[in-house]
């Protein structure tokens, strides 16, 4: 018989409806044995009493529903975005305020590095609040003019290059391509836009983005990012899960210092269907208590900011044209079928309202076809969603998992350029899912994003914008609604409910442990408050 | 001496026009060494007696062709494929069903091995009419025929009626020859704009189909560069393509250039050169040496 730990704290919220709050946890062989007073738990038998957290709040571990561990990786490269954030060691990386800013600490990076054909890559960099001014080849040349130097955008759909890579490339001023931003004069601004000249421009640096193979070191980083946040399970929603791939994620999450339970999704479009229905059975085979395999990922369209996503009449607010579909609406179909009728969980990414019009149609249609209950089909971004759409996704059975961190991040940007003011205000329509019946999630997406459940949950419940706009009052959701989001809610939507996302019986030990409590602060404040520590299987991290 | 450019077809369509049927036909009927570029690899079906060689990404066949994936970029994979030995005669992209093949064809400008033949785009000749009218895909359906030089109705034979069709296709891009293909044959002269000189005339009538009348234009000397620009920009809808070498500036430094479709890219070369330039226009193509003449240095400026 293994020892009993009960954890004591100031109060532990359950998220558990029969007890919402108490005040001891008893823990066993990693799981919830028990909770409640001290009297409660002493009937549990001899327990050792653990009061380190006796003066903090415990909640259920967080569970970021929609990231991506490539987070770990990206570090590797300097940050140069507008937003503070924290490395994976702990290290601040202060957001910079300026081009200025920007280019001095890229050339502080450049004098760190000692291969002289070495690229100066950098990610992260969000040029909107700059007023106006963009980056121009002129700043990156003065960080090198013999090495190549790149900057990935935050949004992911843009980067900017010095001379070096456009020479590389064979991007010059006199050349007219499409994704080749230019000044008033007619001059190159090095600013590349789209999958083209982007996929281009990564190549000729050596780098290749998202679709790296993720080794161990890399999982541990996002590991330590995620757990320091209070994330207890995390999901790493596009992966392809070739063997390489699983491997490392087997070999991250089987050590005993790795923070968290990872939630691959399998990228469907890197099979056929034979292939991708046989991988998935085969995977869900080598799942373990820290590595869970068995949703699938299925993208419909592209993002908003990058006027790639699938919109309804009347289209984009600055008149750009429509986005391309990612897959056919036939073939779309066919891939949404053959993993509904042969059991599986899809996660299909839906950015536009066209496309989540799409997408719950194609899921109805499967549903008519092949009945089958509690499938729990989830919309991943549906950022656009309306009532109407919110209320078909009910009626099938189907759950959401909205990008609230998009209102405070590009919330100005949605309402003056891509959906104006009248759809902006149910940009990521929080309330609209939860009174159609839909249930809910919220997330980061990071790293498009930093990985922060609380303050994802402080977006939704003040939907305020980085200037400070309310947008869409009418969407806030309360902060239990938010709190649920974040943990029960996502855990729902992996299908994971009966093992994360709340303090209950026989569930795993995870705990996110908090200096204050979430229920008790200004509804403002929510963001602010600090995590202390995490708890994964009930061991204290 | 650089070798010469090698020729590069694009092929675009929307899901089911039948791209991946033309591909496997080409691939198995091969009478060059084509290197094909594939959207969906997982789709290609080559008869196993034709493989040479195997892997997940790329198929080497008997008759040396070579089918590859399309990855991210589509000079990557035209670097692949160039470095071969032998490098293709010919290389063939299919773009993928929801894509905007313009958007890939106009990356090979900046390719100064490979030299742009017609951006061919397949159209369902069974579900062409559907599409248009679909909510979801008839804007999709519209705009991968936007910049389409060579439209091939596919499954001709299943349509009674193709005259709605070809108004259709008339409508959206006037400029673009049509013609129309049962199964997966197609005589590969479509895959050029000019057909090959000994090649005998084929039963899909390729004289049809090489109604693409070329001209050209010889400098007497270096281009101004801005008012270059300013031709290219005035240059007419019925100039598909131009290439060729130029001197550009008082310094006289060599430039190809190459144009398709209101898109360009000039890339510096060493010098000297052949300068002069090669149009392939459709019927309606004016003579734009005038417009060129302009563009010399040692001309008067416009006023």
């Amino acid at each position: 018989m293994s020892a009993i730990r009960v954890f004591v704290a100031r109060r532990v919220i359950t998220m558990n409806a029969s007890t919402p709050f108490c005040t001891h946890v008893a823990v066993k062989d990693g799981r919830i044995l028990g909770y409640g007073s001290a009297a409660d738990v002493a009937e549990f038998g001899p327990a050792e009493l653990d009061t380190r957290f006796a003066d903090k709040i415990i909640m259920p571990g967080f569970i970021e529903g929609h990231g991506h561990a490539v987070e770990g990786m990206m570090w590797r490269q300097p940050y140069v975005g507008f937003y503070d954030r924290t490395a994976p060691d702990g290290t601040p990386a202060p957001g910079l305020k300026s081009i200025e800013e920007v280019v001095a600490r890229l050339q502080a990076h450049e004098r760190t590095l000692t291969d002289p054909a070495a690229p100066v890559v950098a990610w992260g960099f969000d040029p909107i609040f700059f007023g106006g001014r963009r980056m121009s080849v002129a700043d990156l040349d003065r960080v090198s003019s013999t090495r190549m130097v790149l900057v990935g955008h935050v949004s992911g759909h843009i980067q900017n290059a010095n001379s070096r890579v456009l020479e590389a490339c064979g991007f010059s001023r006199d050349s007219n391509i499409d994704g080749l931003l230019r000044d008033t004069a007619g001059n190159l601004t090095g600013e590349l836009q789209g999958p083209a000249v982007m996929g281009r421009a990564s190549r000729a640096t050596g780098d290749n983005g998202l679709m790296r193979v993720q080794d161990v070191d890399a999982l541990m980083d996002y590991g330590r990012v995620a757990s320091r946040v209070g994330v207890t399970t995390s999901t790493d929603l596009a992966n392809a899960l070739s063997e390489d791939n699983a491997a490392s994620l087997r070999a991250a999450t089987d050590r005993a210092d790795f923070p968290l339970r990872l939630v691959p999704a399998m990228r469907a479009r890197e099979y056929t269907l034979e292939a991708g229905l046989a991988r998935i059975a085969e995977l869900k085979r080598q799942s373990t208590a820290k590595l869970h395999f068995g949703i699938v990922k299925l993208v419909a369209d592209g993002s908003i900011q990058g006027f790639t996503a699938r919109l309804r009449w009347p289209g984009y607010h600055n008149g750009a044209p429509n986005g391309l579909w990612y897959i056919a609406p036939a073939e779309f179909e066919g891939i949404v079928t053959a993993y509904h009728k042969a059991g599986h969980q899809l996660h299909i990414h839906t950015n536009g309202d066209e496309a989540s019009e799409l997408a719950t149609e194609m899921v109805g249609r499967a549903i008519v076809a092949h009945p089958r209950a509690d499938h729990r089909h989830t919309l991943q971004h549906c950022q656009m969603a309306d009532a109407a759409i919110f209320k078909r996704m009910a009626n099938f059975g189907m759950c959401v998992n909205l990008f609230a961190n998009h209102i405070w991040y590009w919330g100005e940007q949605h309402r003056a350029l891509t959906m104006g003011p009248s759809r902006a205000e149910r940009l990521d329509a929080c309330a609209s899912a939860l009174a159609a019946g839909v249930p809910l999630a919220i997330h980061s997406d990071v790293p498009v994003t930093p990985v922060a459940p609380l303050f994802t949950a402080w977006c939704a419940a003040n939907r305020l914008t980085s200037t400070g706009r309310v947008l869409g009052e009418a969407e806030r959701i309360t902060v239990p609604q938010a709190l649920y989001a974040i943990t029960l809610g996502a855990a729902y939507t992996l299908k994971m409910d009966h093992l994360i996302g709340s303090i209950d019986v026989g569930k795993y030990a995870d705990f996110a442990v908090l200096d204050e409590d979430p229920y008790t602060v200004p509804t403002a404040a929510l963001k602010d408050v600090k995590v202390h520590a995490t708890v994964l299987g009930g061991a204290v991290f | 001496m650089a070798a010469p450019p090698i020729p590069l077809t694009v092929i675009g369509g929307f899901l089911g026009a039948g791209k991946t049927t033309l591909v496997n036909h080409l691939l198995a009927n091969a009478t060059k060494r084509y290197g094909v570029l594939v959207n969906d690899f997982g789709a290609i079906n080559i008869d196993a007696a034709l493989i040479a060689a195997q892997d997940g990404a790329s198929i080497a066949l008997t008759n040396g062709c070579v089918c590859c994936s399309l990855g991210e970029d589509l000079g990557d994979g035209l670097a692949m494929l160039a470095r071969r030995d032998p490098p293709p005669e010919h290389v063939i992209v299919e773009a993928s069903g929801v894509s905007d093949p313009w958007r890939i064809a106009q990356l090979a400008l900046i390719e100064t091995g490979f030299t742009l033949e017609p951006l061919i785009v397949l159209v369902d000749g069974v579900g062409f009419l559907d599409q248009l009218a679909d909510r979801w895909v008839s804007d999709t359906v519209a705009r991968q025929l936007t910049f389409a030089e060579l439209v091939i109705i596919t499954k001709a034979d299943l349509t009674a009626d193709l005259g709605p069709i070809r108004r259709e296709i008339a409508r959206l891009r006037p400029e673009a020859r049509v013609i129309e293909a049962v199964g997966g044959a197609l005589d590969p002269a479509v895959l050029h704009f000019a057909p090959p000189p000994r090649e005998k005339p084929s039963r899909f009538a390729a004289e049809a189909v090489h109604d693409f009348p070329t001209a050209s234009w010889r400098p007497s000397g270096p281009l101004d560069r801005i008012r270059l620009r300013a031709a290219l920009e005035a240059l007419p809808k019925s100039v598909l393509r131009l290439k060729g070498f130029c001197q550009i500036g008082p310094e006289g430094e060599w430039y190809l250039l190459q144009y398709a479709a209101e898109r360009w890219a000039f890339t510096r070369v060493d010098g000297p050169q052949a300068a002069g330039f090669v149009l392939i226009g459709t019927p309606g193509m004016p003579d734009t040496a005038p417009l060129f003449a302009a563009t010399q240095l040692a001309a008067e400026a416009p006023r």
